[in-house]
């Protein structure tokens, strides 16, 4: 039998950065092995001592070490938070299924992120961003609770350059001039045509449930539509069972969903606004 | 060859068990106080080969443990080592004996699951590492079902070994290779079955198909499409009314296989452990994630959620129901929810 997928491999904390009071991203590099993904994926991090908890991969493609960014909230994340420069964790992965970048080359894109949902599409802008001319028009909508809980504040400056980005809060402070409101209140700001865009989401369930009907209603094809579902990925194998919708295992044929698929589901999703 | 049936005296059944041990754990019924359970045997002698009432808990708990260490780690100043628990797994050799239709068929319902984009080592080391010889049924429960669940009387596949008992002595069937070669090794042991012999044997098998026709339940493969389209049935509120979500349901279940992980620590936090243990989808915290958001809140929603597993789900998964038609989660539920009975309000026969 092959090597035991339980088993996580050594990994070094090369360098983590604060993003937002409650939020950090760290930049993690193998032992031994290069670390090859496709934006939208996840990995299965260790803490030794505290746990395994799955975190989607928020960094550059094609460099030896690779990003997360991660929300202080549980036993393992509070954990991570202690951990330093040069410190040891356990790394499976990547796992799961990605944004369909196919799908992308040559239309246009439109990316909705919510709070920490900015993480797995963080990748996909920087691919989208070095292979510009690749893609069509790219528009980000982002929203966040408040201005200081907005993530990558130096990037989402440059970006602009790029891509069409447009944000919102829910409350704002003196410093904030732009747009209030959830990240819905945007698409008053952008024309799209939906026949030729893709649209990609990641957000808290609310969040995505408000825009795919948005999405319905601009008339965007169910297939033009993904999402990427937060769901429990405790093994990350198709194993465990917990992260399932109608017995499908997120984790294996997930995060990212074809709102086409998400329909054909007999479970509710939420998500899918329906 | 597959499928031959030899006959073996009880006295030399208990002999080719003897032979087995040398190089193996038996496993089998065994009386535990009042109770007989799936257990070790110190001695061949203890182990019950044709008890023949439904033993409460299945032998899954042989190849997914309620609970088991995947690896061990210890804590250094700055670095881990990781220490895999599959070697212990894997030089144990076992035999199990004396399982039934449902539940070795619910064994290749685990190598399915277990078995598909990934492998889990732990689960299917153990099957590969384990003999298994079934046992014909000499009665029918009252919650039995397998016949419409398609796992039995007679195991397609699964087992290695096949007997049935007649007055004195048992027939004992191929099923496999391994099967063949074990015999093939104690041919000394055998006798060759009469075409009568044969006879009795077939006619067990239609008898507790009869039996179990009496419970006028359709086929369980055939609720598909049915279950497809009532998942916003009202019915299921009614059921859900009753359920009191207490997992019984999974935990005496054969194929049910969800686990939760987490890490357990020494008190100097020296040494940890990666410990995976039996959940449940009638738990709420089943799908709980990080921000506190429950995907299953509804009890409605975690009922369906097992039945569909079981019939709809795993038909899409693994292409075969996983429902094997035990009839324990029948048995135990304190609700008196009652599987056959779900499957018969929502399948127009």
């Amino acid at each position: 039998m092959r090597e035991n997928p339980y088993i996580p491999r050594k990994a070094i904390i090369e360098d983590l950065k604060d993003e937002t009071p409650d939020t950090r991203t760290f930049r993690i590099k193998l032992e031994k092995e290069r670390f090859v993904f496709t934006p939208g994926q996840f990995i299965e991090l260790t803490v030794f001592g505290y746990g395994e908890a799955p975190f989607s991969i928020s960094g550059k493609v094609g460099e030896s070490a690779f990003e997360i960014t991660v929300r202080r909230i549980g036993t393992v994340t509070k954990a991570l938070f202690r951990k330093k420069k040069g410190d040891v964790v356990g790394i499976r992965g990547p796992l799961g299924k990605g944004w369909p970048l196919e799908r992308l080359y040559g239309n246009d894109v439109l990316i909705i992120a919510g709070g920490l949902g900015l993480a797995p599409l963080r990748s996909l802008i920087q691919l989208i961003i070095e292979n510009r001319r690749r893609f069509g028009n790219v528009t980000l909508l982002y929203g966040a609770r408040s201005p200081r809980d907005l993530l990558y504040k130096e990037e989402l400056i440059k970006w602009r350059d790029m891509v069409d980005v447009h944000l919102t809060v829910d409350k704002g402070d003196e410093s904030w001039h732009g747009r209030i409101g959830v990240v819905t209140v945007l698409f008053d700001d952008i024309h799209v045509d939906p026949k030729n865009t893709i649209a990609l989401q990641c957000g808290p369930p609310i969040m995505m449930h408000f825009v795919s009907k948005k999405l319905k209603q601009l008339g965007f094809p169910d297939e033009n539509i993904y999402l990427s579902l937060e769901r429990l990925m405790k093994c990350g194998m198709g194993f465990c069972g917990k992260c399932t919708i109608s017995g499908t295992y997120v984790c294996l044929y997930g995060p990212v969903f074809c709102y086409s698929d998400i329909r054909g589901f007999i479970e509710n999703i939420p998500e899918a606004g329906v | 060859m597959l499928g031959e049936i030899y006959k073996i005296t009880q006295d030399d059944l208990y002999e080719l068990l003897k032979r087995l041990a040398r190089n193996h754990k038996i496993i089998g019924p065994v009386k535990k106080g009042s109770r007989v359970i799936f257990d070790y045997a110190d001695k061949v002698s203890e182990v019950l080969v044709d008890y023949d009432k439904r033993i409460l808990l299945p032998p899954k708990k042989f190849f997914l443990p309620p609970r088991e260490v995947l690896f061990e780690y210890e804590i250094l100043e700055n670095d881990v080592i990781i220490r895999d628990r599959l070697g212990e797994i894997s030089r144990e050799k076992r035999v199990l004996i004396g399982v039934k239709s449902c539940d070795i068929t619910s064994i290749e319902i685990l190598k399915k699951t277990f078995d598909r984009h990934f492998k889990d080592p732990y689960v299917l080391t153990r099957i590969k590492n384990t003999v298994i010889i079934g046992v014909m049924c000499r009665d029918v429960s009252p919650t039995c079902f397998c016949y419409q669940a398609g796992s039995g009387p007679l195991p397609r596949t699964g087992c290695d070994l096949f007997l049935t008992r007649l007055s004195d002595d048992y027939l004992i069937e191929v099923k496999s290779e391994q099967g063949q070669r074990i015999l093939n090794n104690n041919k000394d042991l055998l006798k060759t079955a009469s075409s009568e012999d044969i006879q009795i044997r077939n006619r067990i098998i239609d008898e507790l198909i009869e039996r179990m026709k009496r419970n006028n339940l359709p086929e369980l493969a055939e609720a598909y499409d049915s279950l497809v389209s009532s998942y916003e049935s009202e019915l299921w509120n009614m059921y859900a009314e009753k359920c009191l979500a207490c997992g019984k349901c999974n935990f005496v279940c054969p194929t049910c296989h969800c686990f939760d992980v987490h890490d357990e620590v020494s008190l100097d936090f020296r040494y940890g452990a990666r410990i995976r243990e039996w959940d449940s989808c009638h738990f709420l915290s089943f799908t709980r994630v990080a921000s506190g958001e429950i995907f299953r809140k509804d009890r409605s929603s975690r009922i369906k959620q097992r039945i569909y597993h079981k019939l709809v789900y795993s038909v899409n998964d693994i292409g075969v129901i996983s429902c094997v038609g035990c009839g324990r989660c029948v048995e135990v539920c304190p609700a008196s929810i009652d599987i056959r009975e779900v499957i018969r309000k929502f399948v127009r026969r």
